[in-house]
């Protein structure tokens, strides 16, 4: 990375080459703690002085090594990601961190703690729904994650340490908001393509590092003389993954993607962790309640007795409403990943939904590899001429 | 030459009543149904939520059964086209997709009434839906779904599933059982205020001591399994586990018969009596097996082919002495999560870490004495498929087991190629032939 | 005034030239191939050959298709399924339904006064494509073009599983073992890919009047099937292979002649008839 780069062209570097500074850091002393999944909370390891770095896949790279332990007919993203691993392109890790958000992730994370060797690696389990009984046990699973740390580190895991992590990583989520805001005008002051950019380098970099970097291209971005193109829509994509430019600039060729929300865009950082007497408890309650992902069984009201469809898609969607609003949206992709059952199931609610609040919604289904750009081109320019009307 | 055909599965004479038990529940269960008893729509649950509505006296039916049934009686394919033009994308699990096309034919176009061209009678309307957590996502991503076209209240079990190293964290297990409890007991709740019933505390008490004392034998039966020759065949397993994985039927009734099923395989051990005629080679099989092909099993009898054990996600917990833990659900609780971490201790000390489901199978080739694994991967069924190549690839490298895989599917009944299977039938016995060899050089006792 | 739609389709490229009052001056249909995929300005020359024109003589030129992007002497790419949409239209005036299936692809449109207003497609899988008739035909030794008269003789029909093309093929050679009669099988084969189609179209919902458009609406047995799946009636045009070249040469028309009323910049750039580079070779 060249010293005189910032902003933007810095998230750039770092986005083309995302394992670097984690290796400096590691050749400096520091230890890295890879994660695969945006519920891991990523306050505990930071409060520990551990650097998180997420490991994610390659949408260039053939999977060949996965293979050996998952099949063809499932989840890409993770066979991808745990191909890289398997091809030692994360031996700088010093662990793992695993989570039980959904099945691919919780049969990969056996997969990987079967074959690689790292000398620390922890499976967190998650409930599924939101009820007062399943919060408890999350909290719980998170303190006996404290526990494996602890032992790791030989630290302790102060309440004034984890309370310090909380304000730079909500901090983080602000600025990733704030981000967010700058696709607010016509035309948006920054792309989504770039967005991915800047997403994507922060889940490699300390959080301190990750928020300077956020400061430096909102302030760029807003000073901005040469403006983007304007399009003639402007979209929301609703996915479980999209973290790559490639397919995303397929997206923004003849449009304008204001809203990533997914994984790889805002999913993360829309909201904030409070703080409570046991922290654990507030972190407990964001990553269950609070990150938006199809995982997590919602209800209009828990254990009803009764069911209201209406209602029900309100509580499951009804906080999009609020983002094609306030993004002057006139366009929703449901964007699959094949083989994600948790959002495969949703989509033909979410279309239900687009449709009682009047936004045009198309489908579209990847396969996170390269070749799927064509059929994604030919949907997404057919969905652009069924709106420009 | 033409000999007349020898009958090379040895079937036990005690699985014809217990199979004829549960078909009989089952049919009484639809006259039940039609004689306007309510029902709900469950799913395999490992037992959290069954005990409660038996106590109840709620009929279930299990949607994802009714999948293999409309596949095997032929009028899946519609249920599935409708589906499809619903907007779920196809490869999602085939049982879910044919019950969410039925669900829309019942609901969008016949108003509610079950579909004349359903077969066994078809699945009511539901007083709710019951969903679980447990082995895989579309376990409850598929019934919320079936919300698009049904105002029913869905509650989903919540099932942990702990890391085996985890596991082993000061309170953890306690953590569960506190989850298990709490959940339980709001779970009443929701189905008396659903009923309009209160619980019959004691009632529950002894469904639920039933339900364990039922798989804890139906395990010894699985035990005596380990003799050589094995005296009870896969065949007989998957008849006779309904009784005891869905609880159908009278609990008593099944108890008895399991014990008839104990003593009959019992005598058999004593009497060098096995399964098939000539024992040559023992297998594992993994996991749902061709329901539609069953026959196929013969074929491979005929060469010698014994299938010693099989499909952990279908057999009783290891048994666990619950008999001084006094509040029902507390057992429930402890007996279903026994489903699953039954094994940990071991998988721990062999430092199998990778899968919950794939440990078992380890400790089955190793005490039933496997000389080969069948696996059976399903086109649509992630659940039953994704751990296999692991399953594979760590029975080969710790136990120097060899595995074969024939694919198939749930719904698509086709893609399982029986003749292409029996065609790799002679080549695969060369291969186990030769572990044998490599077991023995590397010092198993097998 | 001349105008050109190109459609290169994974299978077939096609060109139109009509004159701005939709008179048709030229089609040309031709295999797409490996080697063609780069050679739209090959496919052209003949065509204007065909019409007497030069290529300066066409005021305005849009590609669709697959490879639309492989076309650097276009004016404009427009999707096929919006130049799909317009050329069913114009034969069919009051078309709400399009049905188009190709060598390998299928889609539904949705048309209102001739504009696209919703689309499904499959291209993920054969099964619900012309490739599978395609690789059965082969199967069975039958020439593609004559499946769908045998299709039509069948006494029955032999369901056949519709998954897959690879195994439905295995399953074909089962059937003619187990000595089922060949036109059955096909009648079975017809089904089974119509049915396919229909749930596709089943998404968006069907309202007449529906069109079958692709290479496959020339194959009868295939029309009656997709009577059959969707239970209502099915227009066909004369060629349907043409729609999606003849529509975008209508969109071509349209977009310059409105540019020209309103005194805008005309939609033409200067051209020259050249190979094309492919798309993927774009920088990231």
């Amino acid at each position: 990375m060249s010293d005189k780069s910032k902003g933007l062209s810095k998230a750039r570097e770092i986005y083309l080459n995302r394992s670097q500074r984690a290796k400096e850091l590691k050749a400096a002393g520091q230890t890295i703690i890879g994660y695969p999944c945006v519920y891991v909370p990523l306050e505990m390891l930071t409060a520990l002085d551990l650097v998180p770095y997420q490991t994610c896949g390659d949408i260039r790279e053939p999977v060949t090594e996965a293979d050996r332990a998952l099949p063809s007919s499932f989840c890409p993203v993770m066979r991808n990601c745990l191909d890289c691993a398997l091809k030692n392109k994360n031996d700088f890790l010093d662990g793992m961190v695993t989570i039980h958000s959904c099945d691919p992730q919780e049969k990969t994370a056996r997969v990987w703690e079967s074959y690689t060797n790292y000398p620390y690696f922890h499976f967190i389990d998650m409930p599924i729904t939101v009820r007062p009984e399943a919060l408890e046990y999350f909290r719980n699973q998170l303190n006996d994650f404290r526990k494996t740390l602890e032992t790791f580190t030989g630290r302790k895991l102060s309440k004034d340490k984890l309370e310090s992590a909380v304000k730079f990583h909500n901090r983080q989520r602000a600025l990733v908001r704030e981000l967010y805001e700058l696709t607010k005008p016509s035309p948006p002051q920054i792309s989504g393509t770039e967005i991915i950019q800047v997403l994507k380098a922060l889940t490699s970099l300390p959080v301190v590092e990750g928020n300077d970097l956020l400061t430096e291209v909102i302030s760029e971005v807003k000073n901005r003389t040469n403006g983007l193109e304007e399009k003639p829509a402007r979209l929301l994509i609703w996915s479980s993954t999209l973290d790559d430019t490639d397919i995303m600039q397929v997206f923004e060729a003849k449009a304008n993607v204001v809203m990533n929300e997914s994984c790889g865009g805002i999913r993360a950082y829309r909201s904030k962790v409070n703080f409570t007497d046991d922290p654990l408890e507030g972190l407990a309650d964001y990553y269950l309640k609070e990150i938006t992902c199809a995982r997590t069984f919602r209800q209009a009201t828990l254990g009803e007795t009764r069911k209201d469809y209406a209602r029900d898609l309100q509580s499951r969607f009804g906080y999009l409403k609020d983002i094609i609003r306030e993004w002057k949206i006139n366009g929703a992709i449901m964007l699959l990943v094949r083989y994600c059952d948790p959002f495969a199931f949703e989509m033909p609610s979410l279309k239900d939904y687009f449709d009682s609040i009047g936004v045009p919604s198309t489908y579209i289904e990847y396969d996170y590899t390269i070749g799927a750009m064509a059929p994604i081109r030919t949907r997404i320019e057919a969905f652009l001429e069924t709106i420009d009307q | 030459m033409v000999v007349e055909k020898k009958r090379t599965i040895n079937r036990l004479k005690s699985m014809y009543p217990l199979r004829a038990k549960v078909n009989e529940t089952y049919l009484k269960s639809i006259e039940a149904i039609q004689a306007g008893k309510p029902a709900v729509w469950g799913m395999l649950n490992f037992y959290y939520g069954d005990p409660i509505l038996k106590a109840m006296d709620i009929e279930v039916v299990y949607p994802e059964n009714y999948g293999a049934i409309a596949a095997a009686m032929g009028v899946a394919r519609q249920y599935l086209d409708r589906a499809d033009a619903e907007g779920f994308p196809t490869h999602l699990c085939g049982y879910s997709l044919t019950t969410l096309g039925y669900a829309s034919r019942m609901m969008k176009e016949l108003n509610g009434e079950i579909p004349p061209e359903a077969p066994l009678g078809g699945m009511p309307k539901p007083l709710f839906l019951m969903s679980s957590a447990a082995i895989c996502d579309a376990r409850y991503k598929w019934f919320q779904a079936l919300g698009r076209y049904m105002d029913v209240p869905v509650w989903p079990l919540e099932a942990p599933l702990p890391g085996i190293k985890e596991f082993s964290i000061e309170d953890y297990y306690d953590e569960m059982v506190k989850l298990g409890v709490k959940h339980l007991r709001d779970f009443v709740t929701f189905v008396e205020d659903i009923v309009g019933r209160k619980m019959d505390w004691d009632r529950l008490d002894e469904t639920t001591g039933l339900m364990i004392e039922v798989n804890r034998v139906w395990h010894e039966v699985n035990e005596l399994r380990k003799a050589s020759p094995c005296p009870m065949h896969s065949r007989d397993f998957w008849s006779a586990m309904p009784a005891a994985l869905f609880l159908a039927g009278d609990l008593e009734d099944s108890l008895r018969l399991y014990q008839d099923m104990y003593k009959e395989v019992k005598e058999r051990v004593h009497n060098h009596v096995g399964a098939i005629f000539d024992e040559k080679y023992r297998l594992v099989f993994a996991e749902l097996p061709p329901w539609h092909s069953l026959a196929f099993f013969d074929k491979l009898a005929d060469r010698g082919w014994n299938f010693v054990i099989e499909s952990v996600g279908y057999h009783p917990p290891i048994p666990l002495d619950l008999s001084r833990v006094s509040d029902p659900l507390e057992r429930i609780t402890k007996f279903s999560l026994q489903f699953l971490v039954g094994y940990y201790q071991d998988a721990l000390k062999q430092n199998v870490l990778g899968g919950t489901t794939a440990y078992p199978y380890l400790k089955y080739a190793r005490e039933w004495r496997c000389d080969g694994a069948l696996l059976h991967p399903l086109i649509t069924c992630r659940s039953a498929s994704t751990h296999l190549p692991y399953v594979a690839d760590m029975l080969i490298e710790k136990m120097k087991v060899p595995s074969l895989s024939i694919e198939g599917d749930i719904v698509d009944l086709r893609l399982f190629n029986p003749e292409d299977a029996l065609a790799k039938a002679e080549p695969f016995e060369e291969t186990m032939e030769h572990y044998k060899k490599v077991r023995r050089q590397e010092g198993f006792d097998w | 005034m001349y105008f050109a739609g190109v459609d290169i389709g994974s299978t077939m490229t096609k060109v139109v030239l009509i004159d701005e009052s939709d008179n048709l001056l030229s089609t040309i249909k031709g295999p797409t191939g490996p080697e063609h995929r780069q050679l739209a300005n090959e496919v052209m020359s003949q065509s204007l050959e065909q019409a007497a024109l030069r290529i300066d003589d066409i005021s305005c030129i849009v590609a669709t298709g697959y490879g639309r992007l492989n076309v650097p002497f276009a004016d404009r790419q427009i999707t096929e399924l919006s130049c799909h949409s317009r050329g069913v239209s114009s034969l069919f005036p009051k078309v709400r339904t399009a049905i188009d299936i190709g060598g390998q692809d299928a889609k539904c449109m949705k048309i209102n006064n001739g504009k696209l207003t919703n689309f499904v497609m499959n291209d993920k899988c054969a099964a619900g494509t012309g490739r599978f008739l395609e690789v059965t035909a082969a199967t069975l030794g039958v020439r593609l073009e004559d499946m769908g008269d045998i299709a039509l003789k069948a006494t029955k029909k032999i369901q056949i599983s519709n998954l897959c093309t690879i195994f439905a093929q295995q399953e074909v050679v089962g059937l003619l073992s187990r000595g089922e009669n060949l036109e059955n099988i096909v009648a079975g084969l017809h089904d089974a890919l119509a049915s396919r189609v229909a749930a596709l179209a089943r998404r968006l919902g069907i309202e007449p009047d529906l069109v079958l458009t692709g290479g496959v609406a020339k194959n009868k047995g295939m029309v009656m099937a997709m009577k059959e799946s969707l239970g209502c009636e099915l227009l066909v045009p004369e060629e349907p292979l043409l729609t999606g070249a003849l529509g975008a040469a209508i969109l071509a028309k349209e977009m310059y002649l409105k540019a020209l009323a309103k005194g805008e910049a005309l939609p033409t750039k200067p051209r020259q008839l050249e190979k094309a580079t492919f798309f993927s070779q774009e920088k990231r």
